[in-house]
C-alpha cells in the first residue's frame, strides 16, 4: 500500500517537473512573471512530493518491510536504526532520491535568491535536469520499454520467475540482505549526502551559464552562481575527504587514495568546478573570460554527469571494485548525458560570435593577477582532463586493446605530479599579484624570501628523510615553495583585510595538502623485524626458492608476533602481542587483540597500545567458509600515524578448522561429538554408576589422547598448553542431582580459557563417591569442550587442603603459543593531508561569505 | 594565421597525443590463463574454485588458492601476501602477475604468480539469488 503510494509521488513529482520546466521555459521565453510564478508552484510540490516519498521509503526500512525489493536489497534486521536510515541512500534508486530531494531545496533557495533576468531559465535548467534525474526512478512500464527503476517495485515484480513467489505472492523474506560492514562507519553514512549536495550544488553554475547564454547577458550571471559554486566545491571536497577518510581506518590497503573511477567520479567535477571558480573570478573581477567562464560552468556539471553516467550504468563494473552494476538505466543514462553535453556546448557554440570582443587592456601581461588565475583555471581543467582519461578506460582504452583493464596507477601519478607541480609555484606567483600590481623586479624581491626559506627546508627535509630521488626533491622543494610564498601573502594580507583571505587561504591549504601527499606517499615505512628483514634480504638476492621451486621475488610486508614475545620492528618499537579480546555484541566473534607497541628509546610507560580488530562478516545463507574481515586501528600523531591490522591469527585458524569440521558434519546424522555433548546436558544417572565397562572403555580412549593432570588449589590459576584453567570455588549440588547412596558429591567450578584471549568456557564437573553394598567408588563423568577438543573429568578431592585433580585429555604437550600476522606501517604526515583539506574547505568557506556579502552590496546598488 | 593561436593548438595537440600515447602504453588487457603464460603482468579474471584447497601458509608466507578463468581453465594461484579481505566474499577476482611453469614430482605444471589482486565484491550492488532468500519456502527451494 504504502510502495504504491510512494510510486504515484514519485509519478507525480516526474508530472510535475515535466510541467514545471514547460511553464518555466514559457516565462523565461516572454518574460512572463505570472507563468513564473505558477512554475514555482509546480517545482514546490515536486519537491514536496519526492520528499514524501523519500520519508515513506525510510519508513519502510525501518519497518523491516522486506516484500520490497529495495528494503529488502540494502537493509536487516539487526541493523541499528542510524544504518536504516542511511540505506535509504544505500542503492542506486535511494541515492538518485536523495539527489533529487536535494536539487528541489536547492531550487527553491535559487527562487529566493535569483533575480530577473536569470531566474526564470535558471529554474528551467534546474528543472530541466530534475525530469531526467527522476526519470531513472520513476518506475514506468510500456510494454517490454522500461522507464526508471521504482526504488518502490517488489520483490515479486523484480524476480517474476521465482517459483516460490509465483506461489506464493504475498511471501515475505523474514530477513533483507543487509549492509556490507564495511560500510557500516559514521564516515560513510554523511559521505552520500555530502556528496548529493555537492552535485546538486553544481548544477547551479550549469544553470546560471546556460541562462547566460540564453538571455546575452554573459557577465552579470558570475556574482550570484560564484556562492553556489564554492558551496559545492566545499560539499564536494567534504565528501571526498570523507571517502577518504574512511578507506584509510577502514581499509587496509592503508591510503586514501587509490585513483579508483569512483573515487575520481567525485574529484574530476571538483577539480572542473574550481577550474570554473577561478574562471568566473577573473570576468566578475574585469569582466573578461567569459567564454572560460561560462564553458568550465557547462562542463563541471557535465563532468557530473558523465561520472554519474560511468559508475551506473554498469560501463565501470570490471574496472572498479565498487561501482554499482546497470539496473537497465544504460540508455536512459546515455540520453541524459547525451542532452546535457549537446544542449550545454551546443548553445556555447551557437552564442560564439555573440561574446563581446576582449578590448586590449594593459593589465594584461604575464605578471597580471588575470593571467595567473586563467592559468590556474587551465590546469585545474588539464587536470580534470587527465583524470577523466584515465577513468574512461572502458570506453577509450578501446582504441588501443580490445579488453582494457584500468590505466596502471604510474599514469594517474605521472601525469598528475607535474600539472600540480605547475599549479603549485602558480599559486605563489597567482596570489603575489592578485593583491597587487607587481613588475619582474618588484615580484622577484617579494620572492627572495620564499626561495630561500624553501631551500632551507628542502635541505633539512633531504637530511631527515633521508632521500636522492631527484623528483621526490623537486617536489619537496616545490611544496615548501608554495607553502612559504602563499604564506607570506596570508601574512602581509591578514591583518589589513581578513575577509578577503579566502582564496590565500585556500592556497595555502593547497600547498600544505602537497607536502602531506608527498610526504605521506613518499615515506611510507613498512614496520617489520629482524627476520623478516632478513629474509626480504634473501629473496632480493634471489636466495629464496617456494615449495614449487620458484624464485620468490616479493618482500614480505607482514610478521608473525607471539603471545607475550616481543620483537623490535623497523629498529623503532617493541612490539607485543599481549591476547586477544573477544566480542559478541555488534559483530558476534569479533577479536580486538591487543598490541603494545614501545618506542625503542622511550620508557615503558610511553608504550601505546592498539587494537586492530578482526570480525567475521555476516555470512550469506549457503556460506562454505567464514569471512574474515579486518578493521584496522590507527594511532594518529602529529608527525606520523601507525597503521595496524591483523591479517591473521591462531584464533582465526582455529575457527576456521572448526567451522570446516563442522560443515563436514552437518548432515552426516549426528556427529559424535553432539551426542556426548547432549548427554552431558541430561544428567549422570544413565550410564551406569560407576560400570567397569565405561571406566575400561575411558581408558582406551585415554591412550589414544595426551592426558595430564591438573592438580590446583581453590582460585588457583594455572596456564597449561596453550590454555588457561581458574578453579573458581567447589559447589554442592542437590541431592536429586546425585545418585543414590552418595557418600560425597561435589562439582568444581572451573573457567577455562585460551592464553592471551577472552573467550572462556566454564565447566563444573562432578566428583561422587558412592558407597553400596560396601563396597566405595567414585564417580565422575566426563565432560567436553569440543570447541577446542579437550575433555575433562574429576579425579580426586582432598578436602584437608581444598586441592582438586581435574584429568584433562587433548592437551597438547608441544601446543604452539597464540601467534598472530601482524602488519603494520609507520605513515608520516597524515595529519597534514588533512590539515591541508579542512584550510581548503576553510579558505573556501570564508570566500563564500564575501562573495555572498558582495551580491547582496551589488543587489542594494542596483536597487538604489 | 595568429602565432598564439598556432602556439596554442600546437600545445594542445602535443600534450592531448602524449598523454593519450601514454594512457595506452599504461593499459593491459584482461585476459585468460592460456594467453597469460607469455605474457608478464597479465590481467586474469576469474572465480575461486571453492572444492580445491585453499589458505595461507606461514612457512612460506604465500596465500594459495585455485582460480578458474572466463575460459574454463583451471590453475593455482599464488599471492605472496596473507590472505586479502573479502577473499571469500568476492564474487569475482581479477589476479595480476605472470604464469610459472614448474615440475612437481615429474608433472609439468602451470602456477600462477600474483602480485596483485582484486576483489570484486557482490556487497550491495548486485542482483538477488532467489536461493539467498531468508524465509523462503524450502519445499521450493530444490
Amino acid at each position: 500500500m504504502l510502495g504504491l503510494i510512494g510510486k504515484a509521488l514519485i509519478s507525480a513529482s516526474f508530472i510535475f517537473s515535466l510541467l514545471a520546466a514547460i511553464v518555466y521555459f514559457l516565462s523565461a521565453r516572454k518574460e512572463d512573471n505570472r507563468l513564473y510564478v505558477l512554475g514555482n508552484t509546480l517545482f514546490a510540490l515536486k519537491t514536496v512530493f519526492i520528499t514524501v516519498a523519500s520519508v515513506i521509503l525510510v519508513f519502510l526500512l525501518v519497518q523491516h518491510q522486506f516484500q520490497y525489493y529495495y528494503v529488502f536489497n540494502y537493509s536487516s534486521i539487526d541493523m541499528p536504526l542510524k544504518y536504516l536510515i542511511s540505506a535509504f541512500y544505500g542503492g542506486q534508486e535511494g541515492s538518485f532520491m536523495l539527489w533529487i530531494a536535494i536539487s528541489g531545496f536547492i531550487g527553491l533557495g535559487l527562487m529566493k535568491w535569483t533575480k530577473a533576468p536569470y531566474k526564470a531559465p535558471v529554474l528551467f535548467f534546474m528543472t530541466f535536469t530534475q525530469v531526467f534525474l527522476i526519470s531513472m526512478i520513476v518506475g514506468w512500464d510500456f510494454g517490454d520499454l522500461r522507464i526508471g527503476a521504482s526504488p518502490f517495485r517488489t520483490l515479486a515484480y523484480e524476480m517474476p520467475n521465482a517459483p516460490f513467489l509465483q506461489s506464493n505472492p504475498d511471501f515475505i523474506p523474514t530477513d533483507g540482505k543487509g549492509l556490507n560492514d564495511l560500510l557500516k562507519s559514521p564516515w560513510m553514512m554523511i559521505h552520500p549526502p555530502m556528496l548529493f549536495v555537492g552535485f546538486a550544488m553544481m548544477t547551479v553554475p550549469f544553470c546560471f551559464a546556460m541562462a547566460a547564454l540564453w538571455k546575452g547577458k554573459y557577465v552579470d550571471w558570475v556574482k550570484p552562481a560564484l556562492p553556489w559554486t564554492l558551496m559545492a566545491n566545499v560539499m564536494l571536497l567534504t565528501a571526498i575527504f570523507l571517502g577518504g577518510y574512511w578507506a584509510y581506518v577502514t581499509l587496509s590497503f592503508g591510503g586514501y587514495w587509490a585513483w579508483d573511477p569512483v573515487e575520481n567520479a567525485s574529484l574530476v567535477p571538483w577539480l572542473i568546478g574550481a577550474a570554473g571558480i577561478h574562471a568566473m573570478v577573473i570576468t566578475n573581477k574585469s569582466g573578461r573570460n567569459q567564454k572560460t567562464a561560462i564553458l568550465f560552468a557547462i562542463l563541471s556539471y557535465i563532468a557530473i554527469v558523465y561520472e554519474t553516467f560511468l559508475t551506473r550504468s554498469g560501463v565501470l563494473s570490471d574496472s572498479s571494485v565498487h561501482s554499482f552494476v546497470d539496473l537497465g538505466l544504460f540508455n536512459q543514462l546515455l540520453i541524459f548525458m547525451a542532452t546535457m553535453i549537446i544542449l550545454g556546448l551546443g548553445m556555447f557554440v551557437a552564442r560564439l560570435k555573440d561574446f563581446p570582443k576582449a578590448s586590449k587592456n594593459k593589465n594584461q601581461g604575464f605578471f597580471s593577477g588575470e593571467f595567473m588565475t586563467f592559468m590556474g583555471s587551465m590546469l585545474l581543467f588539464l587536470l580534470g582532463f587527465v583524470i577523466v582519461t584515465g577513468t574512461s578506460s572502458p570506453i577509450l582504452g578501446k582504441l588501443f586493446v580490445s579488453n582494457p583493464t584500468p590505466p596502471d596507477i604510474s599514469f594517474y601519478n605521472n601525469w598528475t605530479m607535474p600539472i600540480v607541480m605547475i599549479m603549485a609555484v602558480f599559486t605563489v606567483l597567482g596570489q603575489m599579484v592578485f593583491w597587487k600590481r607587481q613588475n619582474v623586479d618588484s615580484l622577484s624581491m617579494e620572492l627572495i624570501v620564499p626561495v630561500i626559506l624553501a631551500a632551507v627546508a628542502t635541505m633539512a627535509s633531504i637530511y631527515f628523510a633521508q632521500t636522492r630521488h631527484i623528483y621526490y626533491i623537486l617536489y619537496i622543494f616545490v611544496g615548501w615553495f608554495a607553502l612559504f610564498g602563499n604564506g607570506k601573502v596570508l601574512y602581509s594580507h591578514i591583518k589589513k583585510d581578513p575577509k578577503r583571505t579566502g582564496g590565500v587561504i585556500t592556497h595555502l591549504g593547497f600547498a600544505i595538502l602537497l607536502l602531506g601527499i608527498i610526504a605521506s606517499s613518499a615515506f611510507n615505512d613498512i614496520l617489520i623485524d629482524e627476520r623478516v628483514a632478513a629474509y626480504n634480504q634473501r629473496v632480493e638476492e634471489g636466495g629464496v626458492i617456494d615449495d614449487n621451486g620458484v624464485p620468490v621475488t616479493e618482500p614480505v610486508n607482514f610478521l608473525e608476533l607471539y603471545l607475550n614475545q616481543p620483537k623490535v620492528i623497523g629498529n623503532k618499537y617493541i612490539a607485543t602481542y599481549e591476547g586477544y579480546d573477544l566480542t559478541q555484541i555488534s559483530r558476534p566473534g569479533e577479536q580486538s587483540y591487543r598490541i603494545k607497541l614501545q618506542p625503542i628509546d622511550a620508557q615503558e610507560s610511553e608504550s601505546i597500545v592498539v587494537n586492530p580488530v578482526v570480525y567475521p562478516m555476516r555470512p550469506g545463507a549457503n556460506a562454505t567458509s567464514i569471512n574474515w574481515s579486518v578493521d584496522p586501528d590507527v594511532s594518529t600523531g602529529w608527525a606520523k600515524d601507525i597503521f595496524i591490522y591483523v591479517a591473521g591469527s591462531s584464533y582465526v585458524d582455529r575457527r576456521n578448522k572448526l567451522f570446516e569440521k563442522d560443515l563436514l558434519s552437518r548432515g552426516v546424522a549426528q556427529s559424535e561429538i553432539g551426542m556426548d555433548h547432549d548427554h552431558d546436558g541430561d544428567g549422570v544417572p544413565d550410564h551406569g554408576v560407576g560400570s567397569d565397562a565405561h571406566r575400561a572403555n575411558e581408558e582406551a580412549v585415554n591412550d589414544s589422547l595426551n592426558t595430564q593432570t591438573l592438580s590446583f588449589t581453590l582460585n588457583e590459576h594455572l596456564a597449561v598448553g596453550g590454555f588457561t584453567f581458574h578453579f573458581n570455588e567447589f559447589i554442592y549440588p542437590s541431592p536429586e542431582e546425585l545418585p543414590d547412596s552418595t557418600v560425597i558429591g561435589v562439582r568444581a567450578d572451573i573457567t577455562v580459557g585460551r592464553e592471551g584471549g577472552t573467550d572462556s568456557q566454564t565447566i563444573q564437573p562432578l566428583f561422587v563417591l558412592v558407597n553400596k553394598e560396601n563396597s566405595t567408588w567414585a564417580y565422575s563423568p566426563p565432560i567436553e569442550i569440543p570447541d577446542w577438543g579437550l575433555t575433562f573429568s574429576f579425579e580426586q578431592v582432598k578436602p584437608e587442603s581444598s586441592q582438586i585433580e581435574i584429568q584433562v585429555k587433548g592437551l597438547s604437550e608441544k601446543y604452539e603459543p597464540e601467534w598472530i600476522l601482524l602488519v603494520a606501517e609507520n605513515k608520516p604526515f597524515i595529519s597534514v593531508v588533512w590539515l591541508g583539506t579542512f584550510l581548503l574547505m576553510g579558505g573556501m568557506s570564508i570566500s563564500i561569505f564575501r562573495r555572498w556579502a558582495e551580491v547582496k552590496k551589488y543587489e542594494k546598488i542596483a536597487a538604489s | 594565421m595568429n602565432i598564439k593561436l598556432l602556439l596554442g593548438v600546437i600545445a594542445i595537440v602535443g600534450f592531448t597525443s602524449l598523454m593519450m600515447y601514454n594512457f595506452g602504453e599504461s593499459l593491459s588487457q584482461y585476459s585468460d590463463f592460456e594467453m597469460a603464460s607469455e605474457s608478464s603482468g597479465a590481467h586474469v579474471v576469474g572465480d575461486w574454485v571453492k572444492e580445491e584447497p585453499y589458505g595461507f601458509s606461514r612457512e612460506s608466507k604465500q596465500f594459495s588458492f585455485y582460480m578458474k578463468d572466463e575460459k574454463g581453465n583451471i590453475r593455482q594461484v599464488v599471492y605472496p601476501k596473507p590472505k586479502p579481505n573479502n577473499f571469500e566474499e568476492a564474487e569475482r577476482l581479477v589476479v595480476i602477475g605472470s604464469v610459472k611453469k614448474v615440475q612437481i614430482n615429474g608433472e609439468n605444471k602451470e602456477i600462477f604468480y600474483a602480485s596483485q589482486m582484486l576483489m570484486k565484491c557482490p556487497s550491495k550492488y548486485n542482483e538477488v539469488n532467489p536461493n539467498e532468500i531468508p524465509g523462503m519456502p524450502a519445499a521450493e527451494n530444490s
